[in-house]
């Protein structure tokens, strides 16, 4: 992937998720780890290889397909980005206007249909008490969960996560962690994230990415993966 | 001490003190003569008279005694003409707002979907923001006739420009998460609009709203005056009658209309801030 600046972001980047399977990606700024999820993500086109989702390839789709094709991969941010002032389970239920295009839902009507899944979506991200809170009311934590249960509203096969705990305390950032874990283990869930913790790296994933300079440096079980693998991938950026 | 000492580096902070402190004085009475001469030549141009205010305390005091007591037999029939001139200020609020939304998505950077509806947007709001309303009236009589129906139209058109403008900044303004994060859940760009941005941006759109009804009450008593129904047409008549006692009678009821919509519309914003 080069950006038209020239820059070269990413090269002979490779990988692949299974169902069931939780891969973190690890590796310093600038190395390239935002640009691999965007290309995955298709929010940006790379400039040579191939995205398959379910074996579909997504570089070569434009628009309302492309939207379509999205909808198998399910988002979580760095921040919850939730609609504050609109209820939790409203929130959730944005997740599937995807598949509701009505003048109904383009004007600002939810579809009722989804409601017992956006509550089963709530459910699995253990927020059912506060379906009918606003978004607002969410300690961070909280709310992070409740944008994964819109990710998960959308009905997808892989979740696509960019350092989904970076602006959580330590107790909340366990809490996002587990519930990716168990999403990968009990509903099969193919979930790639971004993380700058090595250590929750290490507890949490099937298999470790590290990136250094947009080239892909090991993959591996954490197990294979020696501690001093993973400083590696951040010389040069503690001075101290 | 401060200020002087800028003032001196800002006027001749190049010459010795004395002079420097000369040159200081001569500023300040060149800039006194420039006021001077701003104010005279409006004296001139608007041909003001002081004298005239002294000889015409006369016709000011035969108007005030003509005026006493307001004619209060008339207010009946003045109830529907006051009626008017609210709903005109609502109409053209309302259907300003239903308007103004729209156009203000097209004309924020971050909504725009394309550059031509960005700049037409963004043209079209400045157009209808320029031309005031009292023009607007005029040109609305002209075109649909004397009456309420032209200046609610007059009151629609110029809200969208005053409202269109203050949403658009909102929704420039606000975070662009929730947005993208529906964009990723395949969710349309209506639907985006509708989900994230309308919910986002509600409190503001509602105090715009209110502050707007609030000048449009008050635009919409002397709208009256260029034919376009209302409070503002029953005064321009009881004033081409001479009929003072009436005029008194609807500027106490312009008075309550107005402070009761600002009193009214502050209250209501405060709610939903």
């Amino acid at each position: 992937m080069r950006y038209p600046t020239g820059r070269l972001a990413l090269q002979s980047a490779s990988l692949t998720v299974q169902p069931g399977e939780l891969a973190v990606i690890l590796g310093a700024n600038g190395c390239g780890k935002s640009t691999m999820l965007r290309i995955i993500a298709g929010m940006i086109k790379p400039t040579g290889g191939e995205v398959r989702i379910a074996g579909r390839d997504i570089t070569q789709l434009a628009g309302r397909a492309l939207a379509e094709a999205r909808m198998a991969l399910g988002m979580v941010f760095q921040q919850p980005h939730l609609v504050r002032r609109r209820s939790v389970l409203a929130n959730v239920l944005t997740g599937t206007l995807g598949r509701h295009r009505t003048i109904y839902t383009a004007l600002g009507g939810l579809p009722r249909a989804e409601i017992p899944h956006g509550m089963g979506c709530l459910k699995q991200v253990g927020l059912s008490h506060f379906a009918q809170q606003r978004a607002t009311t969410l300690s961070g934590g909280q709310a992070q969960r409740a944008a994964i249960a819109r990710a998960l509203a959308q009905r997808p096969r892989a979740l696509l996560a960019d350092e989904p705990v970076a602006s959580l305390d330590p107790e909340a950032a366990e809490e996002v962690m587990r519930l990716l874990r168990q999403l990968a283990t009990r509903e099969g869930m193919a979930v790639l994230c971004v993380l700058h913790q090595p250590e929750l790296a290490r507890r949490y994933a099937d298999r470790l990415l590290g990136l250094r300079q947009g080239v892909i440096a090991f993959a591996d079980a954490p197990d294979k993966v020696s501690p001093a693998e993973i400083d590696s991938l951040y010389e040069g950026f503690h001075p101290a | 001490m401060n200020s002087e000492s800028t003032n001196a580096v800002l006027l001749g902070g190049h010459l010795p003190p004395l002079q420097r402190r000369r040159f200081g004085a001569l500023m300040t009475t060149v800039t006194m003569l420039g006021l001077a001469v701003i104010l005279a030549q409006a004296m001139v141009v608007v041909k003001a008279r002081p004298q005239d205010l002294i000889t015409g305390i006369h016709g000011m005091a035969d108007l005030l005694s003509r005026s006493v007591p307001p004619d209060f037999s008339s207010f009946p029939s003045q109830l529907w003409p006051a009626l008017e001139t609210l709903d005109i200020a609502i109409f053209g609020t309302l259907f300003g707002v239903i308007l103004a939304l729209p156009l203000a998505a097209l004309a924020a950077r971050n909504t725009a979907p394309a550059p031509v509806l960005y700049h037409g947007a963004r043209a079209f709001i400045a157009v209808c923001r320029s031309v005031p309303d009292l023009v607007w009236a005029l040109l609305f009589v002209t075109a649909v006739g004397l009456g309420p129906f032209a200046g609610a139209l007059a009151l629609t058109i110029h809200s969208v420009g005053m409202m269109g403008r203050l949403l658009a900044e909102v929704i420039e303004d606000m975070d662009m998460g929730p947005m993208e994060a529906l964009a990723s859940t395949g969710a349309g760009r209506l639907q985006i609009f509708s989900h994230a941005v309308v919910p986002t941006v509600l409190p503001s759109l509602m105090s715009i709203t209110l502050y707007r009804l609030d000048d449009n009450i008050r635009s919409s008593l002397v709208l009256g005056f260029v034919g376009a129904g209302g409070i503002g047409f029953q005064l321009l008549t009881a004033m081409s009658l001479f009929d003072y006692r009436t005029v008194s009678l609807l500027l106490i009821m312009t008075f309550v209309i107005v402070i009761g919509a600002e009193r009214l519309s502050s209250a209501l914003r405060q709610r939903v801030a």
